[in-house]
């Protein structure tokens, strides 16, 4: 909203007010104004809810109150469009004042101080960090060949591309995860994927490694692989959720306005594909996008669902079949099924399935649901509907069936990834709406 | 006195006032082993700097919308015809109370995430007097 605007009011001299809720509104005239855009955007705010609501509550919402300013709604916009400008709005270059410095080293203190400020700075999942002095940090750093004062990317999205930060920055948050210096090759490639994605729905990641680096640091990919049973595991998948608040600089109901979050989100599902048990054929996640098998790979999934096969895979109605059923009540934006060594000897011995590839396949052939209920989810209208207004196949032709007609969502069969991990002592699954976003090298950071 | 005895009489913790914006950076940081035999622990400061973005004007305001051209720009968000709603709303309170106010409704192309300069460009050359843009959550 802020991108439009301000190319509008920058580009063509027009001046634009833009409407939106409170998190955009709050997120826009805060920290993305200070450190992004720099121009001070004139918004005027509708109330919560204003999605799927019927009209009459919309009419309501123009006739009662600005939520910015708190004066009549249609005043507000009148006056954002013609109140003139004041000396601060048509300021132009560098910014008066400065960003709050953040010196390298904090001032000493004890340690249960240290952690309440921690706390207070939002530098924490809430369980104590592991305080980075400069000798854990420096013997962090011997897990990388890496200088310490190598800029690893400008964080972009929250704050722009103007936090540039450092392999000590990320080796520092390793440390305060409870990293051991091993692992901070994994962390430091996960932290290149800067800024991972957020949203007032209910968004989440999952990390999953691919490679030998698997077994040499201690991952789990076998029994328990999704559980917080494995100290790699659990804080590799920690290290991810203090990136994301310490240097993508997510803080909630300031930058990130999540309504509910996601569970997933206290470690992000972090484990190591089962590689050693994968049948003939199955090729590990990584091997699939490309990679060497040798190579180090670090994969992130984004998504929102994550459905469990409940009780292991029966003889009556073979698996594929539950996730076809289970499947349906997914957007059809993407998939990926995790699954039990066993399912996985299931579906290629049994049923078939000689490729990852060729259960995909059948699923994105099989899986159905109606016209309406696959228009109904608001990330695939958001997302999918105007570009099927604009004639975009096939959802161009799904918008224009009958409610009630079942259409295939999940359009081809590379939509829908599998990924084996388990310990064979059940054959479960879980069918989730998670998307890989093509991999990591691990390797260039060790 | 010392500053970090007066800050522990006052119940404070020096390291607390040191990462407070106004007064971050100006707490000494003594070398950590000195720091250690006190019981105290020098830390690496995790927090990331941030640079002010560069300061851009707006457009110059209208000095009133009589007999203007206001474009008011659907993002889509949400597809499926559930944004307009609000707009559609705005257009019906100009048509009602500013009447010589003239309201073009236009949805974006792409969908709510893409840009659409071509739209941009359009309002221009069509001497749009100004835009409503919105709605986004």
């Amino acid at each position: 909203m802020s991108r439009e605007a301000g190319e509008i009011e920058q580009k063509y001299k027009i001046p634009t007010v833009a409407i939106a809720g409170q998190n955009v509104v709050s997120f826009g005239l805060g920290t993305n104004f200070k450190y992004n855009t720099g121009m001070p955007i004139r918004f005027v705010a509708v109330p919560f809810p204003f999605s799927g609501q019927p009209q009459s509550v919309l009419a309501s919402y123009v006739a009662g109150k600005d939520m910015v300013s708190g004066q009549p709604f249609m005043r507000a916009v009148v006056d954002a469009l013609t109140r003139p400008r004041t000396v601060d709005d048509k300021l132009s270059g560098p910014a008066p004042g400065q960003a709050a410095p953040e010196p390298r080293l904090l001032a000493p203190d004890t340690p249960d101080n240290l952690q309440s400020l921690f706390m207070a700075r939002d530098w924490t999942d809430y369980d104590p960090v592991t305080l980075p002095t400069e000798e854990k940090v420096a013997a962090m750093l011997k897990g990388t060949a890496r200088r310490p004062d190598e800029i690893v990317k400008s964080a972009a999205g929250t704050f722009g591309s103007r936090r540039p930060f450092t392999v000590e920055k990320v080796a520092t948050v390793a440390v305060m995860a409870g990293a051991k210096p091993e692992y901070l090759p994994v962390i430091l490639a996960l932290s290149t994927r800067v800024p991972y994605m957020d949203s007032t729905t209910s968004i989440a990641q999952m990390i999953v490694v691919n490679g030998p680096i698997r077994n040499k640091i201690g991952m789990n990919s076998g029994m328990g692989a999704l559980g917080p049973d494995n100290e790699a595991n659990s804080v590799i998948g920690r290290s991810m959720t203090l990136i994301h608040k310490i240097i993508q600089g997510y803080k909630e109901g300031v930058t990130g306005f999540a309504s509910l979050s996601n569970p997933l989100r206290y470690d992000n599902l972090c484990f190591a594909e089962n590689e050693e048990s994968l049948p003939d054929g199955w090729l590990p996640l990584h091997v699939q996008v490309g990679h060497k098998p040798t190579d180090n790979v670090v994969t992130i999934f984004t998504g929102w669902n994550f459905i469990n096969s409940t009780g292991w895979a029966a003889q009556h109605y073979a698996p594929q079949f539950l996730m076809r059923d289970y499947m349906s009540s997914l957007s059809g934006m993407g998939a990926t099924i995790i699954m039990d060594p066993s399912v996985a000897e299931l579906l290629k011995g049994a049923q078939g399935f000689d490729t990852k590839a060729a259960l995909g396949d059948w699923l994105s052939r099989n899986v159905e649901k109606t016209a309406e209920s696959y228009w109904g989810n608001s990330i695939v209208s958001s997302m999918l509907a105007p570009l099927a207004r604009q004639g975009l196949k096939p959802y161009a032709e799904w918008l224009n069936v009958p409610a009630k007609s079942l259409i295939k969502p999940f359009a081809t069969g590379n939509s829908i990834n599998s990924v084996v991990a388990g310990g064979k002592t059940a054959s479960v699954w879980f069918a989730t709406d998670l998307r890989p976003d093509g991999g990591t090298s691990i390797d260039e950071w060790m | 006195m010392d500053r970090r005895k007066m800050l522990a009489l006052l119940g404070i913790s020096p390291a607390l006032v040191a990462a407070t914006p106004s007064f971050a950076g100006t707490a000494p940081a003594p070398a950590a082993a000195g720091c250690e035999s006190n019981g105290l622990v020098t830390v690496l400061n995790p927090a990331i700097e941030t640079k002010l973005a560069e300061r851009v004007p707006l457009a110059p305001r209208l000095s009133t919308l009589e007999g203007k051209t206001i474009y008011l720009v659907d993002t889509d968000w949400g597809g499926m015809d559930q944004n307009g709603g609000i707009l559609h709303e705005m257009q019906a309170w100009f048509a009602q109370k500013v009447p010589s106010v003239k309201t073009i409704y236009k949805i974006k192309s792409g969908n709510f995430v893409t840009d659409d300069p071509g739209l941009w460009k359009e309002i221009a050359d069509n001497h749009g007097d100004a835009v409503i843009i919105g709605v986004a959550g």
